[in-house]
C-alpha cells in the first residue's frame, strides 16, 4: 500500500499524477495551471494540485518517480553529439548546457520541491512509463503495448508485455529512426510548431492527395519484420531543435512553407503543402499498421494498448483498429509526454507491491469551483445565478443556436476536451462551426471540430462507433449520411466522442435529444495557441475575451 | 548533498554499462562543475566554462 507521485518534465508537456494504494487519484498537466502552452518546467503547480486532490502531504509520499532515466538520456545526447562531430558541435554545447544545467538534476529538484529524502525519488524508463499508462488504463486484459514517439532515452518505438512490476520490453527501435521525428520534420516543413502543430498536419492531410508517396517511401523505409528506418541524411538537421529537416528533404518535396503565413488552400503552393501532409500521413499510417501486425505476431495478444506522442494521431489509430490484427485497441488519452507522469506513478505503485485497481476515468484534474465562479463573475459585472437544471436550460440555448462554454466537475486528462472544459454548439450548423473557428477560437480554417454523442446513438451516426477509443476522442470514424455538417471533416470522418450513461454530459445530450438533436459539436475551451482551461477564473477570462453566448460552471449560469 | 547522490548514480550508470570511454569527458565536465561549485561561479572561472559549453 503506497502513495506514489509520478512526474514528467523538462522536455515538453510537464505533468504530475498521483496513485494511492493502486488507484489513480489525480493527474494534472502543468500547462493548464501555469497557462504556458506545452509548459516543460518542473510541474510544481500540478504536483501541488495532485497532492491537494489526494488529500495527502508530500511527506506521506512513499515514492516519487520521474518518467525517464536522466543518465541514459545524457548518454544519448553525448553519443549523438560525438557521432555528428564536428557538425554537431553547436548542438553539443546547447544540449550539454541544458542537460547539465537543469535536466540531470531533476531528481534533486523534485526532492527539494517536495521536501522528501532524495532516496525516495527515482525514475523509470521513458517508454516503460508510456507503456504502463496504456496497459494499466486499458479496459481489457490479454494486451500488449506499443509505444511510439519522437525519442525516449535512446529508443523511439517499443513493444511491451504486461508484468507484475511494470511492463516488460519485448522489442524496440532506436533513435534516430523515429516516427515522431519524421512527423515533427514534416510539421516544421509545413511551417507549424513542432510538438504543437502535428495535429494540424493531420487535419490538413484530408485536403491533399498523396502524390509525394514515393518520396515518403524513400524517407521512411519499412522492413518485412515491421521495423522501419529513416533516411537520416534527409533529416540531417535533427541536431537543430528549430529545424528537423535537411536540404535533401527540401530537394525531394520542394521549398518549405514560411511559418505563420495565412492559409489559402486554393493556391498552388498551399495545395502542394496539403499534398505533402497527405503523403506524410499515409506513410505514417502504413508504418503504424506494419508495427501493429509485427506486435501481434510477436506477442500473440488479442488487444493493443497504444501510447507515445504518435498515438495521438487519431487517423492512424482508426486504421490500426480497422485494418490491423487486434480485436480491440485503446489509446491512453494523454498519450504524449504528459502521460508519462501517470505511467511512472503506476510503475512505481507496482514496484511497491500494489496492484492497479479501478476503471480509468479521465476526469482526474482540478475541480470546478462554482461558488468562486459566481463570486468572480458578479465582481466582473456579469450576470451570474444558480439554476435548477443546467442541462435542460443549456440544451434549450444550444438548440436556439447558442455557443455554450461548459465547465463541469474535475478537468479532463489529456489534450482533448471531453465535456469537463468544453465549448459546445449544434453539430448540424456549418455557420456555427465557422463562427467558432474564426471568432471564438481564431484557428486555421481547415481545422475540423468533433461531435459528441451518447453511446446509444453512436452506431446510427458513425461507422465503427462506439469503440474503446471513442470515449476519449483518440480515433476517427466515418460519418453516416450528412446530418452533422458542422463537425464532419472534408474526408467524411469525425473525431467522435461517445458518452456512456450517468454523467453531466450524458444528461445534456439527453436534453438535446428532447430538442431533436442527437449530437453536439464539442471543442476545447481555449483559443488558438492557449492551453485548455482548468480553473474557473480562466474560464471566465475566456468568456470575457472570446465572447461565447453563455458559460455554465456546474449549476451556475453566467451571461453578459 | 542530494547532488552527490545524482553524481554517484551517474557514475554508476556509465561504469555499470562498461562505457569507460565516457569517463574522460565526464571527468572534464565534473571538474568544471566542481570548480563552479567551489568558487560559487566567480567570474574568473567563466571563460573556461563558456569555452566548454
Amino acid at each position: 500500500m503506497a502513495a506514489v507521485l509520478g512526474v514528467s518534465a523538462h522536455y515538453h508537456d510537464a505533468a504530475a499524477a498521483l496513485v494511492v494504494d493502486g488507484r489513480i487519484v489525480a493527474a494534472q498537466q502543468e500547462e493548464r495551471l501555469s497557462r504556458v502552452k506545452n509548459d516543460p518546467s518542473l510541474p510544481q503547480l500540478a504536483i501541488d494540485a495532485c497532492l491537494a486532490l489526494g488529500g495527502i502531504d508530500a511527506a506521506a509520499l512513499d515514492r516519487v518517480v520521474f518518467y525517464e532515466n536522466p543518465y541514459r538520456k545524457l548518454e544519448r545526447v553525448l553519443v549523438g553529439s560525438l557521432a555528428a562531430f564536428p557538425r554537431g558541435a553547436g548542438f553539443f554545447r546547447r544540449a550539454l548546457r541544458s542537460q547539465l544545467g537543469d535536466k540531470l538534476w531533476v531528481l534533486d529538484q523534485l526532492a527539494a520541491h517536495l521536501g522528501v529524502p532524495r532516496e525516495r525519488v527515482g525514475f523509470v524508463d521513458h517508454h516503460q512509463s508510456h507503456a504502463a499508462s496504456a496497459l494499466d488504463c486499458a479496459p481489457f486484459d490479454d494486451a500488449v503495448a506499443l509505444t511510439v514517439d519522437g525519442v525516449g532515452e535512446d529508443e523511439s518505438t517499443a513493444l511491451w508485455a504486461p508484468a507484475d512490476d511494470g511492463p516488460r520490453r519485448i522489442a524496440s527501435i532506436g533513435y534516430p529512426h523515429s516516427l515522431g521525428l519524421f512527423y515533427a520534420a514534416i510539421t516544421a516543413y509545413l511551417g507549424f510548431r513542432v510538438n504543437e502543430g502535428e495535429y494540424k498536419v493531420m487535419g490538413l492531410a484530408a485536403f491533399g492527395r498523396p502524390r509525394f508517396r514515393e518520396a515518403m517511401e524513400q524517407l521512411l523505409r519499412v522492413s518485412s519484420d515491421g521495423s522501419f528506418r529513416l533516411r537520416t541524411s534527409a533529416f540531417g538537421d535533427h541536431l537543430r531543435a528549430d529545424r528537423a529537416y535537411g536540404d535533401e528533404l527540401l530537394a525531394m518535396l520542394g521549398p518549405a512553407r514560411e511559418p505563420e503565413c495565412p492559409w489559402d488552400l486554393q493556391s498552388d503552393d498551399d495545395r502542394r503543402f496539403a499534398d505533402v501532409a497527405a503523403s506524410a500521413q499515409l506513410a505514417l499510417e502504413e508504418v503504424m499498421l506494419a508495427l501493429a501486425r509485427a506486435a501481434h505476431e510477436q506477442s500473440g495478444a488479442r488487444h493493443l494498448a497504444l501510447a507515445g506522442g504518435v498515438a495521438l494521431n487519431c487517423c492512424a489509430n482508426a486504421r490500426v483498429l480497422a485494418e490491423g490484427p487486434f480485436e480491440r485497441v485503446f489509446v491512453q488519452p494523454a498519450a504524449g509526454d504528459a502521460g508519462g507522469a501517470l505511467g511512472a506513478a503506476l510503475v512505481g505503485a507496482r514496484q511497491a507491491g500494489d496492484s492497479i485497481q479501478g476503471v480509468f476515468d479521465p476526469a482526474l484534474g482540478i475541480a470546478a469551483d462554482a461558488g468562486r465562479a459566481l463570486a468572480v463573475a458578479r465582481h466582473l459585472g456579469l450576470q451570474a445565478e444558480r439554476v435548477d437544471d443546467p442541462e435542460r436550460e443549456a440544451a434549450e440555448r444550444l438548440a436556439e443556436g447558442a455557443i455554450v462554454a461548459w465547465v463541469r466537475g474535475r478537468s479532463e486528462w489529456g489534450p482533448r476536451a471531453l465535456g469537463q472544459r468544453s465549448l459546445l454548439s449544434r453539430a448540424d450548423d456549418v455557420t456555427l462551426r465557422d463562427v467558432l473557428n474564426r471568432r471564438i477560437k481564431g484557428r486555421e480554417p481547415f481545422r475540423p471540430f468533433a461531435p459528441v454523442v451518447r453511446d446509444a446513438h453512436a452506431s446510427a451516426l458513425f461507422e465503427g462507433a462506439p469503440s474503446d477509443m471513442t470515449p476519449t476522442m483518440t480515433t476517427v470514424c466515418r460519418v453516416k449520411g450528412d446530418s452533422l455538417p458542422g463537425c464532419t471533416h472534408v474526408d467524411g470522418t469525425a473525431r467522435v466522442q461517445t458518452v456512456a450513461g450517468g454523467g453531466a454530459l450524458d444528461g445534456l445530450l439527453q436534453a438535446m435529444e428532447r430538442q431533436g438533436q442527437r449530437a453536439l459539436l464539442n471543442t476545447s475551451l481555449n483559443a488558438a495557441g492557449e492551453p485548455l482551461v482548468a480553473h474557473v477564473t480562466d474560464a471566465l477570462d475566456f468568456f470575457v475575451r472570446r465572447k461565447p453566448d453563455v458559460l455554465y460552471v456546474d449549476d451556475v449560469r453566467i451571461t453578459r | 548533498m542530494s547532488r552527490f547522490t545524482t553524481l554517484r548514480e551517474l557514475v554508476a550508470h556509465f561504469v555499470g554499462q562498461r562505457k569507460f570511454f565516457f569517463i574522460p569527458l565526464l571527468l572534464v565536465l565534473l571538474l568544471a562543475g566542481g570548480l563552479l561549485l567551489l568558487t560559487g561561479g566567480l567570474s574568473y572561472v567563466a571563460p573556461f566554462v563558456y569555452s566548454l559549453f
